[in-house]
């Protein structure tokens, strides 16, 4: 009578030759007591005969007339779903995006279709960045940049081929781009696959599992480089931090990080981010919080891809955690004082 | 309304794709791979097992000859399954998935889709025409004349001529993802259900539009009824039957019927001699039962959510499979 566990998916995006192959094949052909089904882009690239890899086309598909947020992929609806009908027979799906792909539609996909929300869950979105080349792509392409800001865990690969120094500044420049991923360094997409599979990061009650720092600030930085950061004070219990932008252009994605000890006032909070996320959706990639909520023991957690969001309380405050909030956008043209602004005002 | 005598289930133990009927054999695809059939003359014998794919079954549909089927897989097979269960690769494309098929006895074409692509066998056979798309098939269905097939893809439907050997298609455009499409009885309307709870058609005649809305859900299944006058669908908590005769469905209400405590038709199947339909619910109800009227409660409530309904060509028997792989066979006879 009961419905099926629902099956996990993670999503793999990198710029091309960053090493996703690499670690597709290895999902493939380790024993990690699992079995994928993957769906690829490129069939001819996987050089393993495996009857539950399956070529996909990157249709994208617009749901409403011309918005961004409301398009999904029409291939992986029509696999996933036939997919599905021999589920008994795989544990996971892995879906590989090419290098050029927008990693929005792909996620949206899990949030829209009827049948796929039901059946599967959107576990992880993991971006492999090429560590001596992704200076480059950053300057000369907006995937690459897309790619990192929508990532819950990012493998910076191909570690050995750069100094030590040259990874501390990539790191940071990661981190700018997204403030909440997990970082991982690898060569060779060498990793524990435990690390980037069955994550669930967009699983609202195992968010924080993934990242319990979230509330401090920049987890899982190993360097803790402050060097392109800087933090304003604003008097009151309101602070945030975020990066400097780069000058190259205006449309560079940053990051805004709002905190606040005050509770915050749920109906408040949710009229001011649906507000938000209606008018500034197409800009805002990702959205991820913990608050606080006034007259509520447990935490909410928050988390959004550009319109698409999802919001629920998640279990009681570990006693020795601090009561806050924090919430942080990454997206293009975010307008800082407005945001914090706005924030400030959910105050209970 | 029919009696059904006690239903007989056989439990597959895998995910029913699709039921299909030709002649007195019953069909079912499984989730395994393999192609089931019934006799539905001597209801209580054992099945036939044929193992037709390596991975799933995708879709099956009634082959041109009589007692055949065809099936397609996630192995990019094309298999024809004679009466007796033996198979023939009718094509196979390497890395490919095979997720529509379908076929005209009267006619004599089969054709089968592929990602963006569809082909088509003519009856004196030899090489598959290939047509192609500029993103996937969501659906194949051939008007009852045999003449024309029909396509549905992102932002329509291409109608192209069986008989030609090259032309460019017909296409009816509306705006977003079509998915499963049927022909009227008459052949002059092309019918979409669409990804976003709606259903689309065209009338060939006039061109007009027509849009229906406000269903809860996918709608994953419709059927009209022998002469036309309803299409049943579903995709909502009763079945949702629209008028058709008089001038079409356009500003007309439609008849409701059936229902399950709540839960979503998932599959429709009309009777070939009387205007009654048989529909299943996500949470395994079966009914039969007519457009404003009654209904006469076959299976109950029992979680497993139906997936295919055929009726036998005489109209007394119907088969309906499920998710969890259970086979129903309702005999109606006196």
């Amino acid at each position: 009578m009961s419905e099926p566990k629902p099956i996990p998916v993670t999503v793999l995006t990198g710029y091309l030759g960053a090493g996703k192959t690499t670690l597709l094949n290895r999902v493939l052909t380790e024993n990690h007591g699992k079995k994928y089904a993957v769906i690829v882009n490129e069939f001819g690239e996987i050089g393993i005969d495996n009857d539950l890899v399956v070529g996909a086309d990157e249709e994208v598909f617009e749901m409403n007339n011309g918005c961004i947020c409301c398009t999904v992929r029409g291939d992986l609806i029509r696999i996933i779903g036939s997919l599905l009908k021999r589920r008994e027979k795989f544990d996971a799906i892995l879906v590989e995006t090419t290098g050029l792909a927008d990693p929005a539609p792909v996620a949206q996909t899990f949030f829209t279709d009827d049948d796929i929300k039901r059946r599967t869950k959107l576990d992880s979105i993991v971006t492999v960045v090429d560590a001596k080349h992704i200076e480059q792509r950053l300057e000369d392409s907006d995937e690459a940049e897309e790619q990192i800001a929508f990532a819950d865990i990012v493998l910076l690969n191909k570690t050995d081929l750069v100094t030590p120094e040259a990874l501390k500044k990539i790191e940071a420049r990661v981190r700018t781009l997204n403030p909440f991923a997990q970082i991982h360094h690898t060569s060779r997409c060498a990793i524990d696959l435990d690390k980037i599979l069955d994550k669930g990061a967009f699983d609202l009650a195992r968010a924080l599992e993934l990242d319990p720092c979230f509330l401090h600030g920049h987890a899982h930085d190993p360097n803790h480089n402050h060097d392109h950061d800087h933090d304003h004070h604003h008097g009151h219990d309101h602070h945030h931090d975020h990066a400097a932008p780069s000058a190259i252009h205006d449309e560079n994605i940053r990051s805004i990080s709002l905190t606040t000890s005050k509770p915050v006032n749920s109906t408040k909070f949710d009229t001011w981010i649906n507000d938000v996320l209606m008018s500034e959706g197409q800009n805002i990639l990702r959205t991820k919080g913990i608050l606080n909520m006034a007259g509520n023991d447990e935490r909410f957690v928050f988390q959004a891809v550009h319109m698409v969001s999802e919001g629920a309380f998640t279990g009681a405050w570990p006693a020795k955690d601090k009561r806050r909030s924090r919430l942080v956008f990454i997206g293009r043209n975010l307008d800082e004082a407005g945001l914090t602004e706005g924030f400030n005002a959910c105050a209970a | 309304m029919p009696v059904a005598k006690p239903v007989i289930t056989h439990a597959f133990g895998d995910y029913v794709v699709a039921t299909a009927v030709n002649g007195r054999l019953f069909a079912v695809a499984l989730g395994d791979g393999t192609v089931r059939l019934i006799d539905s003359e001597t209801l209580d014998a054992t099945p036939v097992t044929v193992a037709a794919h390596k991975g799933a079954a995708l879709c099956l549909a009634a082959d041109i000859d009589k007692g055949a089927f065809l099936s397609g897989g996630d192995d990019g097979r094309l298999i024809k399954i004679a009466a007796l269960g033996t198979t023939e690769v009718l094509a196979e494309i390497k890395g490919r998935w095979i997720d529509h098929v379908t076929a005209h006895a009267g006619s004599g074409v089969r054709a089968y889709a592929s990602a963006k692509d569809v082909y088509i066998l003519g009856k004196k056979g030899g090489e598959a025409r290939k047509v192609s798309h500029a993103t996937s098939i969501g659906g194949l269905a051939i008007n009852p004349k045999g003449k024309r097939l029909a396509a549905t893809h992102y932002n329509g439907v291409s109608l192209w001529w069986l008989a030609s050997q090259d032309g460019a298609p017909t296409v009816l455009e509306w705006k977003g993802s079509h998915l499963q499409v049927t022909w009227s009885p008459d052949g002059d309307y092309v019918m979409t259900a669409m990804q976003k709870n709606a259903l689309h058609g065209w009338r060939l005649s006039d061109g007009e539009h027509m849009r229906m809305s406000g269903y809860d859900s996918k709608i994953c299944s419709m059927a009209f009824t022998r002469r036309g006058h309803f299409l049943a669908t579903g995709g909502s908590d009763h079945v949702i039957c629209w008028p058709f005769s008089g001038g079409g469905p356009m500003g007309k209400p439609p008849v409701e019927f059936g229902g399950a405590g709540g839960a979503p038709a998932t599959a429709v199947a009309a009777n070939p001699h009387h205007d009654i339909f048989a529909a299943g619910f996500d949470n395994g109800a079966l009914m039969i039962g007519q457009p404003g009227a009654g209904t006469n409660l076959i299976m109950k409530a029992n979680g497993n959510s139906v997936t295919s309904i055929s009726w036998n060509p005489d109209g007394d028997r119907l088969i309906a499979g499920t998710e969890n792989g259970d086979v129903h066979i309702v005999d109606f006879r006196p």
